[in-house]
């Protein structure tokens, strides 16, 4: 499991923003995208190719699957994180925090900040 | 409603599963993601904009580079399963495409690639013609010329340059060199910047200047060791100091050339009725030919009025400078050369496509499977195709290799064939002409197999699970391929067979002389040693006495132009009193021989008399005419004692039979000889027939020197020499073709064959059971040798139908021969036939060693 964890790292920013954004609940795509608008005060904004683009390697890799809600608008699918995708996004928070220390560290970063 | 389709739009440029799987979806969030851009301004729609135009150039050629790394993975996967046939495709292809680029390489340097020269599409070449005549074509008079350039306004410039041949006596022995005459218009025209020093200037091409001259890059080298500082130095050409004001490459010219020196002409003394001079002219910018011509028709016919005696009846014709150094029959020849390889090719595609095919049916239920399981048709479809490509590419770097190797060998052996032969090599263009083909190749074979093997019903597929048979579909589409396969290779062999019979039809043309032990070899006099004919004429006979007391040497004599070895002369010739042509003048041959030329040729003497020393300078002329002028002027008549007249009339002493003296392949001109003891040409070439093995050149160089010293001897040749010269690009065209033909019908051959295995093995049950039920080993050899018949019968039908039809493209390569030739076409559909049949043999007999028991049981 480890291994397999560890050949994903890092991850790409799309990726990780789209793990956060479904961390809570399932959502469908244009939701990914607003919820990442949202955190991040519109600074990040995806386009519909990046974030299928990263969902389809998402779904491969398996970090995410889809949800099957009966009756459901076909175009509306939904998404949620896996047990493997939990996972992965906290071995990746992980290996951020340990970057984060280090930079703290040698005074990179701002203390308070 | 526009932009909801530009979203669509958009998801189409990603590849078929991504568009399945999310198209919709992205559809929708573009639509969404567009709404909200508009309510944050026009910042928010331009971040909008942008994201778009990304996703359409990155994201979507991205996704497509992945698949198809899958699907390389998958096909490098799958052929290492399938060694064999790899092993096979790749071989069949690399020899295939190989071929193709070797001879492409050809086409290329020779036909394609753009003239060396600035802007080359306004170069035209200008002759003089005479319609009256019958001559089409006709080197210019020198006066005629800078008639043209004083009026003409088509041309920005005109240039005119002389062949000829001088003595260069510095650097080491006396050494004959190819010398152009040229006008100081001509290299600036032709775009030919000298590689050191500089073009003549307009006053060094005038009459009594002092001598300049011009080296080609070679001559320098060998004469003057490539000495850098050889500008301003001095080189003696026959016996006369020139001064070298430039360099120029080799390359630059069309024929070979030694030195350059101006033209000079001094219009007093030239004659306007002497045609010897090439015409180049750059025609102005937006010109066409056609308007060219016309304005040179009119300053022809005005000519005609100013110099009724030398210019009346003749015109002027022009070709563009490609046409005329690359002429339509070498062309031809290419062009049939290339296709007759992608013939082979295609060939060999067909064969490949056949395996794929039957590969297709054994990964039949893989296949079914992963359809059933979803996988789209696309995605099946690209997959083989990938597969097919990826062997073609595999295939194609070895046949780089192939044509690597082959190529340095083709430029060799045709160097002397071709113009610009040269030039052949694996350049970029080359290059790309194999990476192009191998993909089409890669397409083209697996295109049949894709899209059949992904047509098939699934259900049927996995119920049918023992035969690893294909459906219907298949085994029509490999017989079609057989069939088409099988009308190439017809139309090919029969190709290959008129130029065969042409070439052997060639070798044995009477040429009128015996070529057998014959060899020439040339000299020239320098007109400052030898400037009147009885010095010339001493010179000539005392070789020709020296060497014909030389053991070993049968007879000499010698001629101002040997059959086949150049020195080609024509002149109108009437004939005086009454003659089947009345006053009209006819356009004949002439030559200046000496008396023992007809005896060392071996040309029949069939009436009257060779030259006598009776025959003097200052006596009246005399001529001997060749059988075809005394037939044209007199038919059966005898012509001894009758006159033919240039400006004063010769008699004829003597009737010699005809010659072929251009060309094998064209028939005997009329020809008119003169006698040397009356007319000494300069330079001559002389005719030795030896007796056993001497060393020919050393013989003649010695006689010569021990008469002149300074002399120089060149183009020692034999007579089989030059003939295999002059017969070299039928034969190579007919050797390639053939080598072609054979290879399409041996992969015809493997073709048939493959296609009656897979039947015998698909039928075993089908046979196994009329065995048990009382069938005979015959008919069941009929029911599979009948079916070989059938298809062979169709494919052979068509390839001489379309042999038939496109024969006639060929004509011009063919030499007694139709193209449209019966017994050809007979024997080409009868070999395929044949071979065809042949191949069909192994299968038979398998069908015929069925055992019912164990056919059956499988069942």
């Amino acid at each position: 499991m480890s291994k397999e964890v560890d050949r994903l790292l890092p991850l790409p920013p799309a990726v990780l923003h789209i793990l956060i954004a479904l961390g809570d609940e399932a959502k469908h795509g244009y939701a990914v995208m607003q919820d990442v608008a949202e955190r991040t005060d519109g600074k990040v904004r995806m386009s519909p190719g990046t974030l299928y683009g990263s969902i389809r390697k998402m779904l491969d890799d398996g970090l995410i699957e889809e949800l099957f809600r009966p009756g459901d608008d076909e175009r509306r699918r939904y998404y949620r994180v896996t047990k493997f995708g939990r996972a992965v996004a906290a071995a990746e928070a992980v290996r951020l925090t340990s970057l984060l220390r280090h930079a703290r560290l040698n005074g990179l970063v701002p203390r308070n900040g | 409603m526009r932009r909801g389709r530009l979203f669509r739009l958009i998801t189409w440029l990603y590849p078929v599963e991504f568009r399945e799987r999310f198209g919709g979806e992205m559809e929708a969030a573009y639509r969404d993601a567009r709404t909200e851009a508009a309510g944050r301004g026009r910042r928010g729609a331009a971040e909008f904009w942008i994201g778009v135009a990304a996703d359409a150039l990155l994201q979507a050629p991205g996704e497509h580079m992945r698949i198809l790394l899958e699907d390389l993975r998958h096909a490098a996967r799958s052929l290492r399963r399938a060694k064999m046939f790899a092993l096979v495709a790749i071989a069949t292809l690399a020899l295939g495409i190989g071929a193709n680029t070797a001879i492409f390489s050809v086409v290329h340097a020779v036909a394609f690639a753009a003239l060396p020269n600035r802007e080359p599409d306004r170069l035209v070449r200008l002759w003089e013609k005479n319609d009256r005549l019958r001559i089409p074509r006709f080197s210019v008079s020198v006066p005629n010329y800078y008639s043209w350039t004083e009026r003409v306004k088509s041309f920005e410039q005109l240039g005119a340059w002389r062949q000829n041949a001088t003595t260069m006596t510095t650097g080491g022995e006396p050494q004959r060199v190819a010398t152009l005459e040229a006008t100081w218009t001509l290299l600036p025209m032709l775009g030919i910047t000298p590689i050191a020093g500089r073009s003549f200037t307009a006053d060094e091409d005038r009459p009594r200047q002092p001598p300049v001259v011009i080296l080609t890059e070679s001559i320098w080298r060998s004469r003057l060791g490539g000495d850098p500082a050889a500008i301003g130095k001095q080189i003696v050409l026959n016996d006369i100091s020139h001064t070298v004001v430039g360099i120029v490459t080799d390359r630059a010219f069309v024929t070979q050339v030694h030195v350059i020196v101006p033209l000079a002409a001094d219009l007093a003394q030239e004659n306007r009725s002497n045609h010897v001079a090439t015409v180049i002219g750059r025609l102005k910018p937006g010109v066409s030919l056609a308007q060219a011509q016309q304005e040179m028709d009119a300053i022809a016919l005005q000519l005609g009025k100013e110099y009724p005696k030398d210019d009346a009846d003749w015109g002027v014709t022009m070709a563009t400078f490609y046409d005329w150094i690359i002429p339509q029959t070498i062309r031809t020849g290419l062009y049939l050369l290339l296709a007759s390889v992608g013939v082979v090719l295609l060939i060999a595609c067909t064969n490949i496509a056949n395996l794929t095919l039957a590969r297709g049916a054994l990964r039949r239920r893989e296949q079914a499977v992963r359809l059933a399981l979803g996988a789209g048709r696309g995605r099946l479809v690209r997959e083989v195709l990938t597969e097919s490509v990826l062997l073609a590419m595999v295939g194609g770097t070895v046949g780089v290799g192939i044509a690597y190797w082959a190529v340095p060998l083709l430029r060799t052996q045709l160097t002397t064939i071709l113009p610009r032969a040269d030039r052949i090599g694996l350049n970029v263009p080359v290059l790309l002409f194999a990476l192009g083909i191998s993909v089409v190749t890669g397409l083209l074979f697996g295109a049949i197999p894709a899209l059949l093997n992904s047509r098939r019903d699934v259900i049927a597929a996995l119920k049918d699970e023992s035969r690893g048979a294909g459906s219907r579909h298949q085994s029509v589409a490999r017989r079609l391929l057989v069939v088409g396969q099988l009308a190439l290779a017809t139309m090919l062999l029969a190709g290959a067979g008129l130029l065969m019979q042409s070439f052997i039809r060639l070798q044995h043309v009477d040429l009128g002389f015996l070529p057998e032990r014959l060899t020439t070899a040339m000299v020239g006099l320098p007109a400052a040693r030898y400037p009147d004919q009885p010095a010339r004429w001493q010179f000539y006979s005392r070789v020709i006495a020296d060497l014909e007391n030389t053991p070993g040497v049968e007879a000499v004599g010698a001629s101002s132009g040997a059959p086949l070895a150049g020195g080609f002369t024509g002149q109108p010739v009437s004939a005086q009193g009454p003659n089947a042509l009345g006053a009209e003048r006819l356009q004949v041959d002439w030559r200046m021989v000496t008396p023992g030329y007809f005896k060392s040729m071996g040309i029949p003497i069939l009436r009257g008399r060779t030259f006598a020393s009776e025959d003097r300078a200052g006596t009246p002329g005399v001529v001997v005419v060749s059988a075809e002028l005394a037939r044209r002027f007199w038919q059966d008549e005898d012509p001894l004692g009758k006159s033919v007249v240039t400006n004063i009339p010769y008699r004829i002493v003597g009737v010699v039979g005809d010659v072929r003296s251009t060309n094998p392949a064209a028939d005997a001109r009329p020809t008119m000889y003169y006698s040397s003891t009356q007319q000494t040409p300069g330079q001559m070439a002389l005719t030795i027939r030896t007796r056993g093995e001497i060393p020919v050149a050393a013989t003649v160089r010695k006689a010569v020197s021990a008469i002149d010293p300074q002399l120089a001897v060149f183009n020692v040749r034999t007579m089989e020499t030059l003939i295999t010269t002059s017969t070299a690009q039928p034969r190579v065209t007919a050797w390639l073709v053939g080598m072609f033909a054979l290879l399409a019908l041996l992969l015809a051959a493997i073709g048939v064959y493959g296609v009656l295995a897979y039947l015998v093995t698909q039928r075993t049950r089908e046979i196994g059971l009329r065995m048990a039920l009382g069938a005979t080993r015959w008919s069941v050899l009929r029911l599979v040798v009948g079916h070989s018949f059938r298809l062979s019968a169709i494919g052979i039908a068509i390839g001489v139908a379309a042999a038939a039809w496109l024969g006639p493209m060929i004509e011009s390569l063919l030499f007694g021969v139709r193209s449209r030739d019966a017994a050809t076409l007979a024997a080409a559909a009868g070999g395929l036939l044949a071979v065809a049949l042949l191949a069909s043999y192994i299968p038979a007999r398998r069908a015929t060693r069925v055992d019912p028991l164990t056919a059956l049981r499988t069942e």
